[in-house]
């Protein structure tokens, strides 16, 4: 009885792969029998992707960083940290390139910009610090890059 | 016509005499006031340490002017006498003006939103109020 379904699934498996194997003999499959599994496992394209959208929710701290609660910032379910944008807390509506020493904390000491997840930065300040901390470059306010 | 905001900083040698730096800002005057626009603040931050070598130089002389015109073209004059002069190694300018409505926008909607609260918190005290009646009566009639 149990080799019932056991038969089942080879003889299942050629009749789904010849109409496969038939128009594509050189398609990257696995030959045999693996075939008939071949659209789930296959995912290693999918499964990559997945897996790469999923990294993108989860970040460095995976699902540890829940209980960030409703902030007026921002979102905040994927933080390892309960971080603030600063901004916010502060109500800054215009940040200033001028002001070198207001931007120092978000650049790395190599010159790069800090991401946000490093930061706590909310998504629309991150993008007027990005703005601001580019002007400031280009005036030698800051620095492109320093060597270490 | 739309009033434009722009921030002008010019970056001189180090050392540069006062007077250049200051004949270079009254000639900047002078074209924006030909042009139709005004410069509105003059300051002189003066000499800092640069993030990078600038034309061989570690330290500049910093100027930042703010410009206000409702003609385009004067930035582009302003730039090009900065670009022929000897003394000013780098210059950048930036409009404000979108920037600058933002902001008042925002702190509009701030302010509006800030004198509604207080309606809404008197509104809500009022809603458990019936509930007590019924609960005062059963008490009552144990």
């Amino acid at each position: 009885m149990s080799d019932e379904p056991i038969k089942a699934t080879p003889e299942a498996a050629p009749v789904s792969a010849a109409p496969a194997a038939a128009p594509a003999p050189s398609a990257p499959r696995h030959e045999g029998h693996h075939s008939g599994g071949a659209p789930r496992r296959e995912g290693g394209y999918s499964g990559g992707g997945g897996g790469g959208q999923r990294r993108e929710g989860g970040g460095p701290g995976g699902p540890g960083g829940g209980p960030g609660g409703p902030r007026r910032g921002g979102k905040r379910q994927f933080f390892r940290k309960k971080k603030v944008c600063r901004f916010c807390v502060e109500r800054v509506d215009f940040i200033d390139y001028k002001k070198a020493e207001m931007l120092q904390p978000f650049v790395q000491e190599r010159g790069k910009i800090l991401p946000r997840r490093m930061t706590g930065t909310c998504s629309r300040h991150q993008r007027w610090l990005g703005e601001a901390i580019k002007r400031a470059r280009n005036i030698a306010l800051l620095p492109f890059a320093t060597e270490l | 016509m739309e009033e434009r905001v722009y921030d002008l900083i010019f970056i001189c040698r180090p050392a540069t005499p006062e007077e250049e730096i200051g004949k270079i800002i009254t000639t900047l005057e002078t074209s924006a006031t030909e042009l139709g626009g005004k410069i509105e603040k003059t300051e002189k931050w003066g000499t800092r340490r640069l993030a990078y070598r600038v034309a061989k130089h570690r330290e500049g002389f910093f100027v930042y002017m703010v410009v206000r015109s409702s003609n385009g073209d004067i930035i582009k004059e302003l730039e090009r006498r900065l670009k022929v002069s000897d003394p000013v190694i780098k210059y950048q300018t930036v409009r404000l003006d979108e920037e600058l409505k933002r902001q008042q926008k925002l702190v509009h909607h701030r302010e509006r939103r800030a004198s509604r609260r207080p309606r809404k918190q008197a509104a809500t005290p009022a809603a458990p109020q019936p509930i007590f009646p019924p609960a005062e009566q059963t008490a009552a009639g144990d």
